[in-house]
């Protein structure tokens, strides 16, 4: 194709990029405007939702009490599966005995559980971070354990020959290896447990964002319904860019294929 | 002890899960082969050391404790595993269960099929065509990132109570990870192939079906047994939240109930259809992936 | 007749990689290439033989200057310029018959008739009993018969080989230069090859092409005078060792003039 200054500015990179938005944006404030239906808000309705309940505190009070549950949720998973991820990649009897329920944890839809949580803890922060906690546990853990479990056999048989001994060895090689591994663990578990922290609110009790959520939805407010779901969704896009971000700085070693242990 | 260049792996106690998982070890010698006692013997031995040994025996002591938990403390919320057995047998017997299974697995079967072929679509694409991935990466990696379930307000405003809401759910949940899994095996397609296909006469939509796609495959095939993971993970959330019948709903209806008894025989039932999903998907992962002559060309 | 005329390529690199210098793979160079003849190329890594090859095949374009075979001019791959890949570049999910078929496949012709010439190509280089068998199942010297009689199969008016022995060990190297001798008795067509190895260039071709590295350019043709047909036999005629002798010196001759180069690095 010949290069004209259209297609070079059409074709550059923060150009491009905006091009899918756009397109889709456009497309669907004219089908909801056509379809006109009472549930579906047009894109410029949402966007105008959007702005507005980012200005009220009620929003933002929504948000705290939500993401408690994230934070002590997330935050018991990552004391708890690292450590025994790593355990389990570096003692292989433990590893075999507890593959199984590993195996069934990762694929288990833990949002059945739910009320299982509900009638023995009740409805309270405890119940909801225990959530967040189910959600992000096994994807920490068996990241941790698949770290461990990938360093290379030869880099551990050359620091024993050296006369390491098990804490070296964890603090000089198998902890630096693993760590790319165990940085994904964190970063998909960080997913599991935002769709933890929703799904609690939807189906448990109704607190936080998803009391508002609910609220909207009730009330047949569709462009804050619509609002909720883009201001969760853009705080999870945050977050995992957080993470990445320090991912990258950490591990800067680590190489971007981590999508196939999604 | 001193642990110098001439210890040996065992001496120190500690066998670094770091292989790949070994095949059954070989049984021990047998001094007189012919001996009855010795070849019980040795199949002894070789079912002890095999893998699945320790699977199985972690799964009945794992349930084993269940059992004994719960009818130690008996509480509401734990059932015991044989109770829950009983129970599921009996919504067996009912029916009830076979036809929210039936309900469930044609979501499920609906949502995995579309996003399989439009994820392998965008993907290689995506894969083939620097300009398409540059512009489209973004939102993939976003929206395979963000809460999906979050979502779900949004196609039941769309579909309502139908099935469609589900489907729709589920294909979010599963077509992001194909794509991404699709762009890399498009991309690691050994240059030289497509470049022989251009040289006796493929033309791109020649060279994308005879050698992109068959040589992408095994790790397209990856990219699907990932997928349908989550396709029933998004067909159960959808199904808690949105739908009357099916699988979810129905443990929806137990769990407003407080009958954890009925939850649990549910949830073994979607164990049991997650693990047969998978399985499916692996074998024909296998059957695709043995370089089967496609002489129906 | 391919017609190589004042064909210059020079390769830049990657934007953003620094401290790497544009290279000159191909300096202002000329060759005509008559009909049915066997040409080698050979020449220290880094002469271009390779890229020159590439050009010739479509795959790699030119910067300056033109390429035409019998009159058109290159702009493309085709399967009248058919190759020879080193690595086979073989479908490992497909049985011998169906990748020896393949450029017929694309071309579009009937099933039955291009199972029929396929097969006729698979018996030619020797691999009759092989046609349902997979790549994986081959031998290196196997598979690449395979690869010959894929390009075989299109009927092209050239064959491009580009070293397409060199990933063979010594004893199969051996016996398919003495299989392509055969095969090429049998079906004379223009060829272009290039190899490493002196020995190889000089017992196959009508005429070889001596390059040199950094600016790539044509340093030496030399003709061989060994009667066709060719055998092993001819390694050891007078004709053969004096030739050998030659290009041993030239190509010396190239190594010194690079050698105050490299001591500045």
């Amino acid at each position: 194709m010949r290069e004209t200054t259209l297609t070079r500015v059409l074709t550059s990179g923060p150009v491009l990029k905006v091009i899918p938005a756009v397109v889709f944006l456009g497309l669907w404030e004219v089908g909801a405007n056509w379809k006109d239906s009472l549930l579906i808000p047009n894109a410029s309705t949402t966007i105008r939702s959007t702005f507005e309940l980012v200005q009220r505190g009620e929003t933002w009070e929504a948000m705290w009490i939500s993401n408690q549950s994230l934070l002590l949720g997330f935050g018991m998973a990552v004391l708890t599966g690292i450590p025994s991820g790593l355990l389990m990649g570096r003692v292989r009897a433990i590893e075999k005995m507890a593959d199984v329920w590993m195996n069934v944890l990762v694929v288990l839809p833990m949002a059945m559980l739910m009320p299982v949580i509900i009638m023995s803890l009740g409805f309270d922060l405890r119940a909801r971070s225990l959530v967040v906690l189910l959600f992000a546990y096994p994807m920490v853990a068996v990241n941790a354990r698949a770290g461990v479990r990938e360093v290379p056999t030869d880099l551990i048989e050359m620091s024993r020959s050296f006369g390491a001994g098990e804490a070296q060895l964890w603090r000089k090689i198998l902890l630096p290896a693993a760590a790319p591994a165990i940085w994904t663990g964190l970063r998909v578990g960080l997913g599991r447990a935002i769709t933890g922290m929703i799904l609690a609110e939807l189906l448990l009790v109704s607190v936080g964002i998803g009391r508002l959520l609910q609220l909207y939805k009730g009330t047949f407010q569709p462009g804050n319904t619509y609002a909720i779901v883009a201001i969760v969704v853009a705080e999870s896009l945050v977050l995992m860019a957080v993470v990445r971000r320090l991912e990258h700085r950490l591990v800067p070693w680590a190489n971007d294929d981590a999508f196939s242990r999604t | 002890m001193s642990v110098g260049p001439d210890t040996a792996m065992s001496e120190l106690g500690l066998k670094p899960a770091i292989e790949g998982r070994p095949t059954s070890v070989p049984s021990a010698p047998v001094l007189l082969p012919d001996s009855r006692g010795q070849r019980w013997a040795s199949l002894a031995v070789r079912v002890c050391t095999a893998d699945g040994f320790y699977n199985l025996v972690s799964l009945v002591g794992g349930l084993l404790l269940w059992e004994i938990i719960a009818r130690v403390f008996e509480r509401p919320y734990l059932p015991a595993f044989t109770s829950v057995v009983d129970r599921l047998w009996e919504l067996i017997r009912s029916g009830e269960i076979l036809g929210d299974l039936s309900r469930s697995v044609q979501n499920l079967g609906l949502g995995f099929a579309f996003a399989a072929v439009l994820g392998v679509v965008v993907g290689t694409l995506m894969g083939r065509y620097a300009v398409i991935e540059k512009m489209l990466d973004p939102y993939v990696y976003a929206l395979m990132t963000a809460p999906t379930v979050v979502f779900t307000p949004v196609y039941f405003s769309i579909f309502g109570l139908q099935r469609w809401a589900i489907v729709a759910l589920i294909v979010q949940y599963s077509i992001f990870v194909i794509i991404v899994n699709t762009v890399t095996a498009v991309k690691t397609v050994d240059r030289e192939l497509v470049e022989m296909a251009s040289v006796f006469g493929a033309r791109e939509h020649q060279r994308i079906t005879k050698i992109v796609l068959p040589a992408a495959l095994p790790l397209i095939m990856a990219g699907m047994r990932l997928g349908m993971g989550r396709a029933v993970k998004g067909m159960i959330n959808g199904e808690l939240l949105i739908a009357v019948v099916g699988l979810g709903a129905t443990s929806e209806g137990f769990a407003r109930a407080f009958d954890a008894e009925g939850v649990f025989a549910v949830l073994l039932v979607v164990v049991f259809v997650a693990l047969a999903a998978t399985k499916l998907v692996e074998l024909v992962d296998r059957k695709v992936n043995a370089w089967l002559p496609n002489s129906q060309r | 007749m391919i017609d190589i005329s004042h064909v210059s390529k020079t390769f830049h690199p990657r934007a953003g990689r620094r401290g790497t210098q544009p290279v000159t793979a191909l300096d202002d160079v000329n060759l005509t290439i008559g009909d049915n003849e066997f040409v080698t190329l050979i020449g220290p890594s880094g002469c271009g033989k390779t890229t020159l090859l590439r050009m010739v095949a479509g795959l790699t374009s030119v910067d300056e200057g033109l390429i035409r075979v019998d009159g058109k001019v290159v702009r493309g791959p085709s399967p009248d310029r058919a190759m020879v890949f080193q690595a086979f570049a073989l479908m490992p999910w497909a049985s011998v018959l169906r990748n020896v078929a393949f450029g017929l496949e694309l071309r579009g012709t009937p099933k039955r008739e291009r199972e029929e010439l396929a097969r006729d190509l698979v018996r030619k280089v020797g691999l009759a009993g092989f046609e349902k068998s997979l790549p994986a199942e081959l031998s290196g010297g196997m598979r690449q018969r395979v690869g010959i009689a894929r390009a075989l199969a299109v009927n092209p008016s050239v064959l491009l080989m580009d070293e397409p022995f060199g990933a063979l060990d010594e004893q199969t190297k051996r016996m398919m230069q003495e299989e392509l001798l055969r095969i090429w008795e049998m079906e004379r067509k223009t060829v272009i090859f290039v190899t490493h190895s002196i020995d190889e260039a000089i017992l196959l071709a009508d005429r070889c092409v001596l390059m040199s590295a950094r600016p790539g350019r044509i340093h030496e043709i030399e003709t061989i005078h060994l009667p066709r047909p060719r055998s092993r036999a001819d390694e050891t005629s007078a004709e053969f060792i004096e030739t050998k002798a030659r290009l041993w010196d030239h190509l010396r001759s190239l190594q010194l003039a690079e050698e105050p180069k490299r001591v500045g690095v």
